[in-house]
């Protein structure tokens, strides 16, 4: 039982039983959600071959502790997503147990190739998904970027196999060594931009704000927090530990995550949808976490990616919460009404400060670390960047703030016949979970060392510059 | 040479996505892009004078030269999630012809403006 | 202007893949590739976990996959977990055709009428069709093709009946339920190689003479699977494309 394949293949086998079971399809999601999150606690890392071909000739799947710390997060997170909003599943039960299988797979995979099958998976449930919108042209243009971004990783792996003779990643890093990386930039540059578009970096981020613009409080949380995460812990592992990027493309790399940032905080700044401003400090903290894996620094990256995962979480389901029942996210319309809500309001601000990174909180740990790391590599100019981005961050999450928690008009002091007259209710689940998190944000940015020992102290890899376990590792070779 | 011209199938393909409004004409533009790649694929596995790689009574012996059969099986799998993207998509299409009225992507608004 | 800025831009990435791939000696040489320095020189001579040297059709017996298909020993038995997501692709999206589409009730009616020799014919090669299927998924270790050529075979008979015949319904529950079945075998017997031999999807059955019909082991079982599977979910994307539109 201590295999991690049961990590998707127990998704995928309720997923087929639920279409026969119509009746329990929902049992199924939460019995198949909750077995995982058991499971991830059970499973032992190591190489888990697939069929009993050893690698590089068969599939195997590799689980250390980055990967590990993944399917840890992703599950868990999954999980309280579908509490937090199980009013909304209904009819994507089936859809939402495949994606659980697709999104194991992506995290544990050791063949680029399978990756690529993952990748697709969980793409086209994530097509069906925005559709629960209605705005199919969002969805239509969704489904035609990630085709497309699909299919260039799919040519940049197969001309990696065609250089390498192989599919296996570690295999591949292997043998990436010892061949002129400036001959690979091809393939380096089409995988790129395959997951590019995925992760929502520029320029390939033109679905990201109508289709996250638009969701429910489940899908909103489930694209910004599960799917996003995973696809920023398949990129670091792919640039940060598979495969070896040339210096002259890692400036590239590097140049368009901070573009991505300046320019996810930008347009958040100039946005006055709830939604809208998320979904731009979401594209922002991705260009922010996909710079720090290609610059190598995986520990920080890591921080920083559960930070804003976590985060995610709590916002998007309150806003998509906001937006269901107060039909409009409009935050000028929306003014005081944490007055009402303290609880939820209190969570929503702790994460938005941990997003910012202020004392106290647990972004604050991350960017401290995500600096010092930049220092050492003394990349002065990138750390500057990211510090200018903070501040606007800071800028527009406090205005965000202030107009939620204060039934004010600008100028006037605060008087309770402003505040606004849209009701939101929140059912007790969302209100507990979100509590939850929002405290474990606290209690992280408290106590960081909580953190760090829990999660990293057995493995020094992470911290390390270059990680190389995947040479160790051999992926099972 | 053959690699060349699945490259330029695939470019093809780009095209097609770029300049196109009409959501089928895009669908078609994506299997065009689609099928560039699967020759690709196949391509790689070329290996001049080799025969198919299966054992038959005539080639019957692994000791014969084969040309390479793993493009092959990823090109199954590629074929397979080509298929089903298109599916979907046309799925969409659908969709949005019974919302809009329209299969043109600038009569419908663009992906910019509501 | 718009034509020519994309051909413009389509031509810089073209230089760029172009020149990219050129320098690579893997290019260079096109055809001239030596199996022995790829992966797939072990799956010509089956000898990943063992070493033979050759594998002869109709004598060597016994082998890590029995399949005188290469093609096929890599679909299902190498690399059989790519095959599962595929199944899993196919799954998803006919799923998501009927999420999209399943508002829409009744039939379309066809724009012509099907004559009696369109809809006799149709009825007398429906079954052959069909059979022409199952050969090839039960063949599929053998000769070319296999559970997707033999399943999509299934389903082009089925949408043969329905452009034949306007009153034709296809019993959608019965291959809903021949879909669940099949994909749940299918992660069944992969769990029940997870348990015996300790691999998940391992070939726990003898694999016998290469070229015989009953050898190979689980091949001929999982295309019989997959097979019927995508004969399944593909009539159920035909069956949801031909339904009608109904005003909400």
């Amino acid at each position: 039982m201590t295999n991690p394949v049961l990590l998707i293949v127990i998704p995928l086998l309720m997923a087929f039983l639920s279409i026969a079971l119509k009746k329990s399809k929902k049992t199924l999601l939460f019995l198949a959600a909750i077995f995982n999150v058991l499971q991830v606690f059970i499973i032992q890392n190591g190489n888990y071959i697939i069929g009993g071909f050893k690698a590089p000739y068969g599939i195997n799947l590799n689980l250390d502790s980055y990967s590990h710390l993944a399917v840890i997060s992703i599950n868990i997170l999954f999980l309280l997503v579908i509490v937090m909003s199980s009013e909304k599943i209904n009819k994507y039960s089936t859809v939402l147990l495949v994606s659980l299988a697709g999104l194991n797979g992506m995290l544990l995979t050791g063949d680029l190739f399978n990756l690529f099958v993952f990748l697709e998976i969980v793409s086209i449930t994530a097509y069906i998904l925005s559709t629960e919108s209605k705005k199919y042209k969002y969805s239509f243009n969704y489904l035609t970027l990630g085709t497309l971004g699909s299919g260039l990783y799919l040519f940049g792996l197969i001309v990696l196999y065609a250089i390498f003779g192989s599919l296996n990643m570690a295999d591949i890093s292997s043998k990436m060594v010892s061949y002129d990386a400036n001959k690979l930039i091809v393939p380096m540059m089409l995988i790129f931009v395959g997951l590019a578009v995925e992760a929502k970096l520029l320029p390939f981020n033109g679905w990201a704000k109508g289709v996250y613009g638009n969701t429910n409080s489940l899908i909103g949380a489930l694209f910004a927090s599960v799917y996003a995460g995973t696809i920023l812990f398949v990129f670091g592992r792919v640039f940060g530990q598979v495969l070896l990027v040339s210096s002259y493309l890692k400036g590239v790399l590097i140049v368009i995550g901070l573009v991505t940032l300046i320019a996810g905080e930008a347009s958040a700044f100039s946005k006055t949808k709830l939604r809208e401003i998320l979904v731009f400090s979401s594209i922002a903290q991705s260009g922010l976490v996909a710079l720090l894996f290609v610059s190598g620094l995986i520990f920080p990256a890591v921080l920083q990616l559960l930070n804003n995962i976590i985060a995610k979480a709590i916002m998007f389901t309150v806003a998509g919460r906001i937006s269901d029942e107060a039909a409009t996210d409009d935050v000028d319309s929306l003014k005081g009404l944490f007055a009402e809500n303290k609880l939820i309001g209190f969570a929503f601000t702790v994460s938005a400060l941990s997003l910012i990174g202020l004392p106290l909180f647990y972004g604050f740990y991350s960017k401290i670390n995500l600096l010092l790391g930049l220092f050492s590599k003394s990349s002065l100019l990138v750390a500057a960047f990211i510090l200018l981005a903070t501040i606007v961050e800071g800028a527009y999450f406090i205005r965000l703030l202030v107009k939620l928690w204060d039934p004010g008009e600008e100028g006037k002091e605060s008087n309770i016949k402003y505040i606004t007259d849209k009701k939101v209710e929140f059912d007790v689940s969302k209100k507990i979970i979100v509590f939850a998190l929002s405290l474990i944000i606290l209690l992280a940015g408290i106590y960081p060392s909580l953190v760090k020992d829990n999660l990293f102290n057995t493995d020094k890899l992470l911290n390390e510059d270059n990680p190389s376990y995947m040479f160790n590792l051999k992926g099972g070779m | 040479m053959i690699q060349y011209v699945s490259i330029l199938l695939m470019l093809i393909g780009i095209y097609g996505l770029l300049i196109n409004k009409n959501i089928i004409k895009i669908i078609v533009a994506l299997n065009i892009f689609e099928v560039g790649l699967n020759i690709f694929i196949i391509s790689v596995g070329f290996v001049s004078g080799g025969v198919a790689p299966i054992l038959t009574s005539v080639n019957n012996s692994s000791a014969l030269i084969f040309v390479d059969p793993l493009p092959q099986a990823l090109v199954l799998t590629s074929i397979v999630i080509g298929l089903g993207t298109t599916a979907l998509a046309l799925g969409i299409a659908r969709k949005m012809y019974t919302t809009y009225n329209s299969l043109d992507l600038e009569e419908i608004g663009g992906i910019n403006n509501d | 202007m718009k034509k020519i800025v994309a051909i413009l831009f389509l031509g810089i990435l073209g230089f760029f893949i172009f020149s990219g791939i050129y320098a690579n000696d893997a290019f260079g040489s096109f055809g001239k590739v030596n199996l022995n320095d790829r992966v797939s020189n072990k799956f010509i001579t089956k000898s990943v976990t063992n070493d033979n040297e050759i594998v002869e059709y109709n004598k060597s017996s016994n082998l890590e996959t029995g399949s005188s298909n290469y093609v096929t020993s890599i679909v299902v038995n190498y690399r059989s977990f790519d095959t599962l997501g595929e199944v899993t692709v196919l799954f998803v999206s006919s799923l998501g055709v009927a999420l999209l589409l399943g508002s829409f009730g009744g039939k379309l009616t066809l724009k012509y009428k099907a004559n009696f020799i369109l809809r006799v014919g149709a009825k007398t090669v429906f079954p052959l069709i069909a059979l022409i299927g199952i050969y090839i998924f039960t063949h599929g270790h053998l000769t070319p093709g296999g559970g997707f050529p033999g399943g999509s075979m299934i389903a082009s008979a089925v949408l043969l009946l329905y452009l034949s015949d306007e009153n034709f319904r296809a019993k959608m529950s019965s291959f809903k339920l021949t879909e669940s079945l099949m994909g749940s075998l299918y992660v069944l017997v992969g769990i029940f190689g997870l348990f015996t031999a300790g691999y998940f999807l391992s070939n726990f059955l003898n694999t016998g003479v290469v070229g015989n019909l009953f050898s190979a082991g689980i091949v001929p079982i999982v295309y019989v699977l997959v097979g019927l599977k995508v004969g399944s979910e593909l009539t159920g994307i035909i069956t949801d494309f031909l339904k009608e539109e109904v005003n909400e």
